[in-house]
């Protein structure tokens, strides 16, 4: 198959995805594309150090109240079933 | 008082800003920005369609979906007529996955083409860009 026909390929067929906890890692690219976009726009001047620095910071903020509010969960359902 | 905006130019950096992602940004001389948000929303939409599948842009079975990814470009409507036909049957997680990351980018670039409007309306055109 050519290059050009394993990439059309690559694009008609969905990729195989279980439904497992590992599947909600796919939110971490997400999360680096609304932040990057965001800091894209709201930055009155693009240095990058500075974009680097303030991606990173939100990236980084808006993981810990996710991994936050899953631990409270986690918690919750663990309480609930004991 | 502040001179009319010239609502022309800022159609045409909104038009832009709709049909290649941070095209409209150009207009403004934002080269870095305008790289910035090419890569990232189009990177987005292309993770979306690899994952799903180009069944994900579905106009009849995903109505509310199609319209958030026609957000991206008016190119997505190519691609809704190809999967209109059912030939890029797509279920389960990778059809979720796909939508959200392709839809998402839609509403990404649509907050970028309001904001190119707002910086377009702040700011006078560059003088090679005047109409």
């Amino acid at each position: 198959m050519s290059l050009t026909g394993l990439l059309i390929a690559n694009f008609t067929s969905p990729e195989r995805i279980p439904t497992s906890p590992q599947a909600t890692l796919w939110i971490l690219p997400l999360m680096v594309a609304i932040v990057v976009v965001y800091k894209a726009t709201k930055l009155s001047e693009i240095a990058l150090r500075k974009f680097l620095k303030e991606t990173a910071g939100l990236f980084l903020s808006i993981l810990v109240f996710i991994v936050l509010t899953a631990l409270v969960l986690h918690i919750i359902a663990y309480l609930i079933s004991m | 008082m502040p001179p009319a905006p010239n609502v022309f130019f800022l159609l045409m950096v909104g038009l832009a800003g709709w049909f290649v992602p941070g095209a409209g940004y150009l207009f403004l001389g934002e080269k870095k920005r305008a790289i910035i948000i090419f890569i990232t929303i189009t990177l987005t939409f292309g993770i979306g369609i690899y994952i799903g599948s180009i069944g994900v842009v579905d106009p009849i079975g995903a109505k509310f979906a199609y319209i958030g990814q026609l957000m991206n470009s008016p190119a997505v409507a190519l691609i809704g007529r190809v999967t209109t036909g059912g030939g890029y049957l797509v279920y389960g997680r990778p059809n979720e996955i796909g939508q959200i990351y392709t839809v998402i980018s839609g509403m990404l670039n649509l907050l970028c083409v309001v904001n190119v409007i707002y910086m377009a309306n702040l700011r006078e055109p560059s003088p090679g860009w005047r109409f």
